[in-house]
């Protein structure tokens, strides 16, 4: 009797003892996490909480009249806004130009760097360079080195060739700037789909060949369905950055019509003297939302692309 | 239906001192199956590659049907292969797979089908064509590769260690139905492998390949009964025969003392050579525990039901080296007992270059 009690209450003991060290175990874990998680929260949390309530007020900093709620309004008035309606079209454009044209040219380059060739880690680092100029130092170097009328290369080669010099960035600014991205993203795409390439059995290439593929034939029906999971994922990762271009705009092209997206419009309509914070914030709302559908679709295709390998 | 044939067929890699196959000349006959065994890095899977045309023949020439496909990129030469890891097509599903080869023929697709269901029928594979390999059991996967191979009907069938990922009751099972499907089909088939009991059981011939040379090759019996070398003689058979350098024993190879019963026309062939070079071997199922022989003591008992193997330590050349003697099932020796070793069977000599003398 007295040993059994003795037991029974050790056992008691012994699972709270367990429990405590589970419990610490965890806090072990979070621990380490918590500075990064609070700061998080207090600079895009906090800001974007703040956005949403100014996006429901009418708040100008040109005229003395204080901040006002008004609902609604400001959302309810952007499908009659002609600038808005610009500058989401000049949005699509060009995140749907900038991702597809740098997937091509990125998987041509990755195909270019599947193959042991001498020099091809230097050829590879060199490919890669584009994507770690910043982005306004980028833009500077295209609008004075390459788009230029009078000292620009591009110019240059035409001329050599009899043209006339035109002012790229003034007759084609949406292009130009697609230009700009697509050389800076290019090499993002790259590294995606060369993953994706290296990651081939070599095998089963083989045995395609065995099996009378040609190359162009082995590629389209086993390469490029295995390569979609990194196509996908490159897509995705490619919108949500290149939705949120802005610098490269404002540098190349500035405040000219026929470039301006909407993050471009939202900064125009705020601090670059709009004075209109609500409705500019309503702006910001908007592309929020379509990023964070677009981050959903991707992390589906995330998980899909780790189901496979499992 | 084809016979092929491998002529002075070397593979040297660039930056390579050695080549990784030397110089093969094989004969494979029409429907035979023929085995290249070997240890790891001994060339086999390279002479095969070469066959199919994934490796360049870098001199000699490789023959299938009497046509020089030396030069000839694989989707040329009419042959099917199956890999170790099954190399399936990922995003197909198993009729695609299977069907894959045909569709690159540009053969009619209602035709296709039909050769695609008749080979899902012969392995059992109807339910599943459908289905994705990722979806498949390891064993499934390896019958989906082998579906593939057989619905070209190929002059050749190549296989590269295509049970090793196999575990071992399936690998067994599966090894008995391939060299029935293979005689059934009676395609000519070249087949890799590390494993030397999947060599004996399946092979017509068996090719012993060390360093990139051809060793010997034979059927399997004489394989095991007559080595043509000390690296056949100790590769070939499970548990390994016993291969000592001989001890000179009053002008005769001996072990641990003993003289070895030995035929007039061996010994005679030895006068010539150093007895310390010599090599003899002997069987564990050769070897006798009794009262007579070489007397040594019991280290380790591996007991198999059926039958068992004692590990005798005698002291040999003035070391203790151990002997496997094959003993009956649930045998009463144990460790540490002292017994006597006899020779019980034949005797393998090997002379001074390495290669076996023969009575």
């Amino acid at each position: 009797m007295t040993s059994a009690t003795t037991s029974s209450a050790a056992a008691i003991s012994h699972e709270e003892e367990v429990r405590r060290l589970e419990r610490r175990e965890g806090w072990k874990r979070r621990l380490p996490i918590l500075p990064a998680l609070i700061f998080t929260i207090v600079v895009t949390q906090i800001p974007f909480l703040f956005t949403l309530f100014y996006s429901l007020t009418e708040w100008r900093l040109d005229k003395p009249d204080p901040r006002k709620f008004i609902g609604v309004d400001n959302y309810a008035s952007l499908p009659g806004d002609k600038f808005f309606r610009d500058a989401a079209w000049v949005s699509v454009q060009m995140t749907v130009m900038a991702v597809l044209f740098s997937l091509i040219v990125g998987t041509l380059l990755a195909i270019l760097l599947d193959r042991k060739f001498f020099g091809q880690g230097l050829i590879r680092t060199l490919l890669i360079t584009p994507f770690l100029v910043m982005p306004v130092v980028a833009g500077f170097m295209w609008k004075t080195q390459m788009f230029n009328a009078t000292f620009g290369v591009i110019n240059w080669v035409l001329n050599l060739f009899g043209f006339d010099s035109i002012e790229f960035a003034t007759r084609f600014p949406l292009a130009s700037v697609v230009v700009v991205l697509v050389w800076q993203w290019s090499p993002f795409m790259m590294l995606i789909v060369l993953a994706g390439l290296q990651g081939q059995d070599q095998s089963v290439l083989e045995a395609a060949r065995v099996d009378g593929a040609t190359t162009w034939g082995s590629f389209r029906q086993i390469t490029l369905p295995q390569l979609r999971p990194f196509l996908e994922l490159g897509t995705l990762l490619g919108a949500i950055y290149l939705i949120q271009v802005y610098d490269h705009i404002e540098v190349i092209v500035g405040g000219q019509p026929g470039a301006k997206n909407l993050p471009f419009y939202i900064a125009q309509r705020s601090i670059g003297g709009g004075n209109r914070f609500g409705l500019a914030s309503s702006y910001s709302i908007i592309v929020v939302i379509a990023s964070i559908i677009i981050a959903n679709i991707g992390l589906r295709v995330l998980s899909n692309l780790l189901e496979d390998d499992s | 239906m084809a016979e092929v044939r491998y002529e002075a067929a070397s593979r040297l890699y660039p930056g390579a001192e050695e080549p990784a196959v030397n110089k093969l000349n094989l004969d494979i006959a029409d429907g035979e199956l023929l085995v290249l065994v070997g240890p790891s890095g001994c060339g086999k899977s390279t002479a095969l590659r070469m066959l199919a045309g994934l490796e360049t023949v870098t001199s000699g020439s490789v023959h299938i049907n009497g046509v020089d496909v030396t030069l000839k990129p694989p989707q040329d030469r009419d042959i099917a292969m199956v890999f170790q890891n099954y190399a399936l097509y990922p995003s197909m599903t198993v009729a695609q797979n299977m069907g894959f080869a045909l569709k690159q023929a540009k053969v009619p697709k209602a035709e296709r089908e039909a050769q695609v269901r008749e080979a899902a029928r012969i392995l059992d594979l109807t339910e599943y064509l459908d289905r994705k390999p990722k979806n498949l059991s390891g064993g499934q996967r390896q019958r989906v590769a082998m579906g593939r191979a057989i619905v070209r009907k190929p002059q050749v069938f190549l296989m590269d260690e295509p049970l090793s990922n196999l575990d071992a009751k399936l690998r067994v099972q599966t090894r008995t139905e391939l060299v029935d499907l293979q005689a059934r089909l009676g395609v000519t088939t070249v087949y890799v492998t590390h494993d030397q009991v999947e060599a004996m059981t399946m092979g017509d011939r068996v090719a012993v390949l060390k360093f990139g040379e051809l060793q010997q090759v034979d059927a399997p019996r004489t394989l095991y009964s007559a080595p043509a070398n000390k690296f056949v003689a100790g590769f070939i058979g499970s548990p390994a025969m016993n291969l000592l350098d001989a001890e000179d024993v009053d002008g005769a190879p001996g072990i641990a003392g003993a003289a070895i019963p030995l035929e007039e026309s061996v010994l005679s062939q030895l006068k010539s050579q150093d007895l310390d070079q010599v090599a003899v071997g002997v069987r564990p199922e050769h070897l006798t525990l009794g009262t007579t022989g070489i007397e040594g003591e019991v280290t380790v008992v591996e007991e198999l039901g059926s039958e068992s193997f004692v590990h005798v330590t005698v002291s040999h050349r003035g070391e203790p080296t151990t002997l496997v003697v094959r003993d009956r099932g649930e045998t009463e020796t144990g460790r540490g007992d002292r017994v006597k070793v006899d020779f019980g069977g034949p005797i393998h000599v090997f002379g001074s270059d390495g290669l076996r003398v023969e009575a």
